[in-house]
């Protein structure tokens, strides 16, 4: 029993690092105080070439609104799989958002690009809020929103 | 027969499709729109109790809630008073059928980004 432990655990051991190939990443994003009711942010990512890669996350739940996510409403036209299990609540003004998501390794230095599309009911829309190369040396690093994003930063 | 009936649907309905699209925004000049007292009386005929009454792209939005007590958000023409489309707040709110499912009822989707489908960590301030 004994011996076959051993083996399982190195297996284990061995098999593992092969399959960890993703590390936990947070996203922080801070809303500076637009006077508001909650924005719809979209994060997405897109590769070297500009092409669609696939979301994030969707802050807010009403899909009748994603159409205001312009950009990412144009390259994905609303489907809803790409945000099934990744979907929150919108967020406030003047708040802070922390999503700790377990992303690949391949992401990183490899040429992407993590977008945030935001929207305000009544207020205007904000394709590319955020546009910020995934590199591990950016991490930390704050960006300034152009409209309702005061602080944005992904930290490894 | 039925074929060509087909194909007069088809056509018949994208005119209404084409009218939907183009419903969110009205372009009527300041001097040609009705009062909010106008809109208040044709939202009283219609059994409509009025919670908010705004200007959205250039309408008029009504808040409220229909003769049956059903949220709805009603957007109006300025000028001529007619409903342009009519939304029931709680169509999202019934089930998931339209909305995408929420974080940890599902795994995040298999779209290359995400490691091993843990679900994520959200925290807000």
């Amino acid at each position: 029993m004994k011996t076959i432990l051993a083996a399982l655990a190195l297996s284990t051991a061995l098999v593992l690092p092969g399959l960890a190939l993703a590390r936990p990443v947070t996203l922080t994003t801070t809303l500076n105080n637009y006077g508001g009711n909650g924005a719809y942010l979209a994060f997405y990512v897109s590769d070297a070439s500009g092409a669609y890669m696939g979301s994030l996350w969707m802050a807010g739940g009403k899909s009748k609104y994603y159409g205001h996510l312009t950009d990412w409403h144009r390259v994905t036209a609303g489907d809803l799989s790409q945000i099934n299990g990744i979907t929150g609540a919108s967020v406030g003004a003047g708040r802070r958002l922390e999503i700790t998501l377990d992303l690949a390794d391949a992401l990183f230095d490899a040429g992407y690009t993590l977008h945030i599309d935001a929207a305000v009911e009544d207020m205007r829309e904000s394709p590319n809020e955020v546009a910020v190369p995934l590199t591990t040396d950016g991490a930390g690093n704050s960006v300034r929103g152009r409209r309702y994003i005061a602080d944005f930063n992904y930290s490894m | 027969m039925k074929t060509i009936l087909s194909a007069i649907a088809l056509f018949a309905a994208i005119p209404v499709g084409a009218a939907m699209a183009d419903s969110d925004d009205c372009n009527v000049s300041s001097s040609n729109w009705q009062s909010r007292e106008a809109v208040t009386r044709m939202a009283s005929e219609k059994g409509w109790t009025v919670h908010e009454l705004k200007v959205d792209d250039g309408c008029y939005e009504l808040e409220g809630r229909d003769r049956g007590g059903r949220r709805i958000e009603v957007a109006i023409h300025p000028a001529t008073l007619q409903v342009m489309d009519v939304e029931y707040e709680d169509d999202d709110d019934r089930g998931n059928a339209r909305n995408a499912a929420p974080a940890g009822t599902v795994a995040p989707p298999k779209n290359g980004l995400f490691g091993n489908g843990a679900p994520p960590k959200v925290q807000q301030n």
